[in-house]
This record gives structure tokens, C-alpha cells and sequence, in this order.
């Protein structure tokens, strides 16, 4: 554990980010925040808890709570399939430091991105989820939305990215019914 | 460095404690000479050690409380009611130097206070010191107040025609050398050419050094009789012997040697130099000294810090977590062989955590000294006559319960002062004696410790309670609740019997935080009481934290353990049984049981098994039973926090890791029970 925690002060000023996806959606967030990739085990669920808590797993002897990003981001829930991992992360938490697992749908790639080339988030008429995310960054054709962990996990509510990708993507407008948005 | 400063910081802390318990003895047996000599002796490596690693305020200000022991070990000054306030107000502002910044101005100012109150008790004596010593001076001359050795330089000219009044100048110095150590240079250089030599003039001076503890007085004395015949000059160049150290002789000689005639301004810069040669020479003396202490004691303990035994005590739990895995693996692959080994490491570390849990219990007297500590002042402030008195305290508790304990139990202490125990004319008023008990008494019963603090007060009024209840709103005007659930009405938030605010207890956080407390540490408290007679107030706490003796259970594909203690009986009872009653209440054997079907209670979908599990537990005198779909077997669960994140899950006291890795929840069967019936308010009726 200490190794992880001295490394992850020298990597949090990388310009490396792991992309990932949920749903259609991409996300990314920096490496220095990232402690492993999980491939899928047995999740204890734990009664009582907020949809969005799968439960708890066990991560090398410690105990891990995962989080399904599904729900979190009122995205539509999807099947597990092979490509299904947990991403671990290190979120700041009330000032603690927390260990999180979140359930990803799958992993992509790594990639290198320069600080002037992450776009500001979207307004959305300074609605309050802006401040979930960090940015946006264009590769290719797609978006790729930069999360903020620490405040993602640290807020008990769902948060509905979906409204903040129609958003930007609304250039391009392909019309959805806005029926989904569901708190 | 910083980590020898950790160091003195943990030695001093230990230090302060000896020395306020010390303190606390002295003022039970005030002329005990060994007390005194200890809490000199405690005071002064504090000075001396806080010097050495630069926490010069601690060296300064202790360096005042050593003086007024110093003079209360030599019989100068009585132990009074007044020097052990001040001392013991002392020890708390050199624990707040040590673990506080000491450039806060609350502190200094208190720093400045002490200071003053030591002054006022040392000034008095030292005047009348001071006055006896006039009166030695006048007596006795030459008689010095300190009789301490110190260096002294005399430069001895005799006059030429000293020899003709008969004295010997050479007797003289013979003379000095029985006063001590003595060096002594003789000069020939204003001897003359042997033809002019007058064979009774003297023509020989002599340079001395002498360290004595006669005083100068003495020196003086020596040449009294020669005193008009010769000029001499007698010098104090040190306060202490500069023959011990090994290297002035041989600097003294090479100075007189190269420069004839000494001269009195280098000779104290000398001097200045070698008593810090000296002063250096000791502390080496004294570190030697020091780890030979520490090379004896090793023999019996050695001191290790808390965190190292902590990550011990983790590893040995991840090592119950794979022996675990182990044992599973061994059930699954029939090999006599592995069984065999499995079942040897199976004893091996189930002894090994026994040894490692054993490590970390501490026994409860170590943290008595406050408790004395605030029963003293608190009555005493309060005018009130209590005594402390302590049974079992050589129980022992894990660390982590005994830190977490002890806030409760001062608050608790406080408690039974401030409300408990009636001023004395009330008491003999009633016909008790003057003198208020608390009693704080410690012992093992079963799996659990108990603690209990029993006062000979005033007792808890049911029916002040019931109405500060209603009038806060806790409970209804017209509610039935038995005297016991009154009672326990104080633990709860918000709830203060005492009208007046005082700066001791009743400010409106009280028992309800030491509920909390207590509940942290994973311990219940209770409370009784007879008005007149007294209240107790009993804490029940578990052996340990990290490790519990559970059941495993299943439900749907969930496994939660369920701690043994709390287990009275478990019935197999047909599921048709259990779904269609009135009121959960199911009869088995003649006997109802009240129960929580824990499949429902926990959301989850119906289930299709025929027959299922009924754990009876207990919760507070009552059979209740919880209902779970299979019971695996009895399981050693090593206890791993479920964090923060799940902190609202009060009825999940944990998790463990099972053997074929996965998590597997660890229930709080009375917060499960309290929780859910609260929740659906279905066992008002039934419960007490």
C-alpha cells in the first residue's frame, strides 16, 4: 500500500489519463488517481444501501467498496460481460483518503493528453454537476469526459452525466426523448 | 534528531505520568522521603534530558519545581496542600509543552502564572536561607554557602626579605597542597647572577592553580601571616574542578611555559573553554551511563511502538485469513498428508494470535492516575469530601479499548462528583458518612470485561427524569415506561438533569456521548440506581477489536456472521411457519419468540426454500430470534472496518474476509434488533 501511495504523488502531475467507458459513453480521469484494474469477482452486496452501492469486494485482503457508475450517472444499466472491471481508484473523501472500486463497463486505453488541450467543461447555466467534471477532451470524433473523483464520490446523490454529454454534443444534435432523466 | 525527539517525547510523557502519580502517593504519606527523592529524581532527568534535546522552556520551567524539591528533600521546606497544586498544575503544562506548540499564549501566560506561585513558595525560604547564612558568615568565617570545589589561581610574589620573619614560602605551598588539588609552578626568573645573590632574600615566585572546597577563605588563611610580606592574588577562574578534566593540566602548563607570566584575561578565557570541554565530558559520561541502564533492562522488556504491534497484529490476521483459505482448500482436496500440515498450521497461528492479542493488553491501572487526579481537584473545588477507591485493576484491556475508554469513564467520574455525591453536611444530614465513595471496580465475565463506577451518592430520581424527559420532549406526557427505561433516558441526547450549567458537567453533552463512546469501541453501558443509596453505572466491553468468535449464516448469496456470544439457540423452523404470522411471533418448544425475518427486513426477494434458520439471540434478557436461510458453522472472524462508506449501516459491525476470499458482513444483532424495531414499531408491546 505505501509503494502505491508514494507513486501516486509523482504520477499526479502525469499528463496520462485512463479512458474508460459506461454505457456509449467515454471517461477518463488521471492515472495518479487510479490504483488497479480489477477483473470482475464475486461482490458482496450489503443490505440496506443505496442503489448505486453494489457492495463490497475483496481487494488483497482489504475490504472494497464498489460502486456501479451505471447508476451513479443514471446512465442505463447495462449486462456484465467479459469486459466488465473495476476500476480502483483513490478518491479524497471529507479530507480522507478512500479507496473506491467503480464498476466499469470496460476498460479502453491510456492516453497522453497536454493541459492546454482539455477543453473547459461544458456550461450548462452553472447548473451544480458542473463540478463533477473537469473537462472535456476530443479525440477523434468522440468526447471524452474528464471526472472529478473526489467530488463524484464524496456526493451521495445520483448524478445524471447524461444531461451534461446531450449538452455538449448538442451541435451535433442527434434528438433524444428527455424522458430518461430520472433522479 | 527528530526521531530522538520522538523519543524524549515518549520518555517524558511516561516520566509525567510516574510523576503525577507520584505526586498523588506524596499527598497520601507527605513525608514519605522516597516519594520526595523520586519526584526529585523525575524532575531532574526532565531537566536534563529536555535540555540535551532543546526543549529548553520544559528544562527552565522544570527546573523550578526541582528547586522546591530539592529544598523539601533536604527538610527546608514542608509538602503542603499549596506545593502540590502547583506541582501538579505543573505536570499538566509540561505535557502541554510537550505535545503542544509552546509559543501559544494560553500556555505562556499559565507558564508565567506557575512560575509566579513557584516564586512566592521558594522566595520565603530562600530568604530565611539567605539569613542563616549571614549568620554562619559572621560566625564561622570563611565558611562558604555551597561548599562546592571550585578552581582557583593565586599568584604568590613574596617580598625579598620575606625569609627574614621567619616564614618558609615552601611550607606555604606545602600548606596549599592539603586543601586539594594543587599545580604549582614556580618562577626563576628573577634570579640573579649567583654573585649577587643575598642568600636570605628571596628572589622565587610562584604561579598556583588549587581546586578546593574549603573556599578562598582557606587560601586566605594559608598566607595570613605573610600577608604584608608578599603580594598576593587569589582568584576564582572556575566553579568547578578543572583537575578533572584531563587535558587542563597539560594546557595550564603549556600557557604558563610559553608565556612566563599569566595573564588573568586569557587565563578565564581558558578556563570558559574547559568547562565546556567538562560540561561535554559529562553528557558523555551520562549517555554511557544511560545505556548500560537500557542494556540491563532489555533484559526483562523492551519498548516497542504501538504501530509496529499493530501492523503485526494485521499481519497475523491476514495470516487467520489464508489459514482459513487453507483449511478450505484442505476440505476440498482429501490428502492425509495436507490435512495433516493444515491442521498444524491451523495451531500455530490460532496460538500466535492468542500470543500477538496478548501483547497489546494493557491493564487498567495504567490509566488510573487521572481518575485519582480528577476526583482529588474536582472535590476539592466542588467542597465536597470523595474518596476513590479501585478493585481489579490489574484487568486487562486491549489498547485501543483502554484509549478509547478512558474519556468516557472521566466524564462518567465527573458525572458521579458533580451530581452524584452530596456535599458533606447532606450527607451526615442523612445519616451517611462524610465521606463520599466511587468506587471503580474492573472484572472478566465470559467473553466480556465489565466495568462498573459505583457512588454512595444521591441517586438518580426516576421522577425528575420522567418530567426533564416530557418537558424536553423525549418521551409523552402520559407514557408507561418502567423505572429501567427511565433510567435509561439519560443517555439521551440532549437530555441534562443538572439546572445549572457548571463548567464540570451538564452542558448538555452527557451521557449520550458517552454512549457514543463507548458504542465506538464496540461496548454498551447500563445504568442503575436507588434513590438515597447511590447509582452504578456498569460498561460491558468486548475482549478484543480485531477478532470475534462468529457463526457463519447465508442468506440468498450473502454470508454474515453472527458474533457466538450473543447466540442462545438456533431451531430449524418451516418456512410456512414463519410467513404467515400474526405479529412475528413464532411458537416453538411452548415458547414464543418474537422475530425478525432478516430476508425481508434486508429487501431482498422471497424465497422458495422449505425450511429455514431461527438464531435466538439475546437482547437485554430477551429471546429474540433472526431468521436466515442456512447455517454454515463456527467461524473466527478477523474484524475489517467496512469504512466510511458504509457507516450508516450501524447493524454491520464489519466485515471479515472468508477462506475462499470472499467478504462475508459481520451483524450487530442489538443494533439489527433495536434498528428494525424502531424502524417498524412492532415490538413495543413485546420488548421491555
Amino acid at each position: 500500500m505505501h509503494e502505491e501511495t508514494s507513486t501516486t504523488k509523482t504520477m499526479a502531475d502525469l499528463n496520462s489519463y485512463l479512458v474508460f467507458q459506461i454505457g456509449n459513453e467515454f471517461f477518463s480521469t488521471n492515472v495518479g488517481k487510479i490504483l488497479g484494474i480489477q477483473e470482475m469477482v464475486k461482490i458482496t452486496k450489503v443490505p440496506k444501501t443505496p442503489n448505486y452501492i453494489i457492495g463490497v469486494i475483496n481487494l488483497r485482503g482489504n475490504v472494497l467498496p464498489v460502486i456501479d457508475t451505471r447508476i451513479k450517472f443514471g446512465l442505463k444499466e447495462t449486462e456484465f460481460t467479459v469486459n466488465t472491471c473495476i476500476v480502483v481508484m483513490e478518491a479524497n473523501i471529507d479530507n480522507n483518503t478512500v479507496q473506491i472500486g467503480a464498476l466499469v463497463d470496460s476498460v479502453n486505453s491510456v492516453i497522453e493528453i497536454e493541459k492546454g488541450d482539455i477543453l473547459p467543461p461544458p456550461n450548462i447555466g452553472g447548473k451544480f454537476q458542473n463540478e463533477f467534471i473537469n473537462g472535456m477532451i476530443k479525440d477523434d470524433d468522440k468526447f471524452i469526459i474528464l471526472l472529478n473523483i473526489d467530488k463524484i464520490f464524496s456526493s451521495t446523490e445520483l448524478i445524471n452525466i447524461k444531461e451534461i454529454v446531450e449538452n455538449q454534443n448538442k451541435p451535433e444534435s442527434k434528438t433524444k426523448n428527455k424522458t430518461e432523466n430520472k433522479k | 534528531m527528530k526521531d530522538f525527539k520522538d523519543k524524549f517525547i515518549d520518555e517524558a510523557n511516561e516520566l509525567i505520568q510516574n510523576l503525577e502519580k507520584a505526586l498523588l502517593a506524596l499527598e497520601e504519606n507527605p513525608s514519605d522521603a522516597e516519594i520526595i527523592e523520586k519526584i526529585f529524581r523525575i524532575m531532574h532527568s526532565l531537566k536534563g534530558e529536555g535540555s540535551m534535546f532543546g526543549f529548553d522552556t520544559i528544562s527552565k520551567f522544570t527546573h523550578n519545581i526541582e528547586n522546591i524539591y530539592d529544598l523539601i528533600r533536604n527538610k527546608k521546606l514542608k509538602v503542603n496542600t499549596d506545593i502540590l497544586d502547583v506541582t501538579l498544575a505543573s505536570v499538566d503544562i509540561l505535557r502541554a509543552l510537550l505535545n503542544e506548540n509552546e509559543d501559544d499564549t494560553n500556555l505562556k501566560n499559565s507558564i508565567t502564572n506557575i512560575n509566579n506561585k513557584i516564586q512566592n513558595i521558594l522566595t520565603p525560604v530562600n530568604a530565611l536561607e539567605n539569613s542563616v547564612n549571614q549568620k554562619n558568615i559572621s560566625i564561622v568565617k570563611g565558611v562558604e554557602r555551597n561548599q562546592q570545589t571550585r578552581t582557583y589561581y593565586i599568584s604568590f610574589k613574596p617580598k625579598k626579605d620575606v625569609l627574614k620573619s621567619g616564614s618558609n614560602p615552601l611550607f606555604l605551598v606545602d600548606d596549599l597542597y592539603s586543601l586539594g588539588d594543587c599545580k604549582v609552578f614556580p618562577h626563576f626568573d628573577s634570579v640573579p647572577d649567583i654573585n649577587d645573590i643575598n642568600a636570605s632574600d628571596c628572589y622565587v615566585y610562584w604561579d598556583i592553580f588549587i581546586a578546593t572546597n574549603k573556599g578562598i577563605n582557606a587560601i586566605i588563611d594559608v598566607f595570613i601571616f605573610i600577608d604584608d610580606l608578599s603580594k598576593i592574588e587569589i582568584r576564582k577562574i572556575s566553579e568547578i574542578n578543572l583537575f578533572n578534566i584531563t587535558s587542563f593540566l597539560g594546557i595550564i602548563t603549556e600557557t604558563v611555559k610559553s608565556q612566563k607570566h599569566i595573564n588573568i584575561d586569557k587565563l578565564n578565557d581558558l578556563t570558559h573553554e574547559l568547562e565546556i570541554i567538562f560540561e561535554e565530558d559529562k553528557k558523555k559520561e551520562k549517555n554511557i551511563y544511560r545505556s548500560e541502564k537500557i542494556t540491563e533492562s532489555k533484559i526483562s522488556s523492551i519498548r516497542v511502538s504501538a504501530k509496529k504491534i499493530d501492523t503485526l497484529i494485521n499481519r497475523v490476521s491476514e495470516l487467520i485469513t489464508i489459514q482459513a483459505h487453507l483449511s478450505l482448500f484442505t476440505k476440498q482436496h482429501q490428502n492425509d498428508e495436507l490435512e495433516a500440515v493444515t491442521e498444524e498450521i491451523e495451531k500455530i497461528s490460532g496460538s500466535l494470535r492468542d500470543d500477538i492479542f496478548s501483547i497489546r493488553l494493557i491493564p487498567l491501572e495504567t490509566s488510573l492516575t487521572r481518575f485519582y487526579r480528577l476526583v482529588r481537584e474536582l472535590s476539592h473545588s466542588l467542597k465536597k469530601n470523595i474518596v476513590l477507591k479501585t478493585e481489579g485493576t490489574e484487568t486487562e484491556l486491549d489498547k485501543n479499548i483502554l484509549e478509547g475508554l478512558t474519556e468516557p469513564l472521566m466524564h462518567i467520574l465527573r458525572n458521579s462528583i458533580d451530581h452524584g455525591i452530596e456535599d458533606p453536611e447532606t450527607r451526615i444530614k442523612s445519616g451517611k458518612p462524610e465521606q463520599g465513595t466511587i468506587t471503580l471496580k474492573a472484572f472478566y465475565s465470559g467473553t466480556n470485561i465489565f466495568i462498573q463506577i459505583i457512588d454512595d451518592g444521591a441517586g438518580i430520581d426516576v421522577k425528575k427524569i420522567k418530567q426533564i424527559a416530557i418537558t424536553k420532549g423525549l418521551i409523552e406526557k402520559n407514557s408507561n415506561l418502567k423505572k429501567q427505561e427511565i433510567l435509561n433516558l439519560i443517555f439521551k441526547s440532549g437530555f441534562t438533569t443538572s439546572e445549572t450549567v457548571t463548567n464540570i458537567s451538564g452542558r448538555g453533552v452527557g451521557m449520550d456521548v458517552v454512549k457514543q463512546k463507548i458504542k465506538e469501541i464496540r461496548g454498551e453501558v447500563d445504568v442503575e440506581s436507588t434513590l438515597g443509596k447511590g447509582t452504578t453505572i456498569t460498561i460491558k466491553l468486548p475482549l478484543t477489536l480485531s477478532i470475534i468468535d462468529g457463526l457463519l449464516t447465508k442468506i440468498e448469496d450473502t454470508m454474515f456472521i453472527i458474533p457466538i456470544s450473543s447466540i442462545e439457540k438456533i431451531y430449524a423452523v418451516e418456512h410456512s411457519k414463519l410467513i404467515n404470522t400474526f405479529n412475528n411471533v413464532v411458537t416453538i418448544e411452548n415458547t414464543q419468540f418474537p422475530f425478525f425475518y432478516l430476508r425481508k427486513e434486508f429487501d431482498l426477494p422471497e424465497t422458495s426454500l422449505k425450511l429455514e434458520q431461527l438464531i435466538i439471540v439475546n437482547y437485554k434478557n430477551n429471546n429474540i430470534g433472526l431468521v436466515v436461510d442456512y447455517v454454515i458453522g463456527e467461524y473466527q472472524a478477523v474484524l475489517k472496518s467496512l469504512g466510511s462508506f458504509f457507516k450508516n449501516n450501524e447493524f454491520i459491525s464489519g466485515s471479515s474476509i472468508l477462506g475462499d476470499g470472499t467478504v462475508a458482513l459481520v451483524l450487530d444483532t442489538s443494533k439489527i434488533i433495536s434498528q428494525f424495531s424502531n424502524y417498524n414499531k412492532k415490538f413495543n408491546s413485546t420488548t421491555v
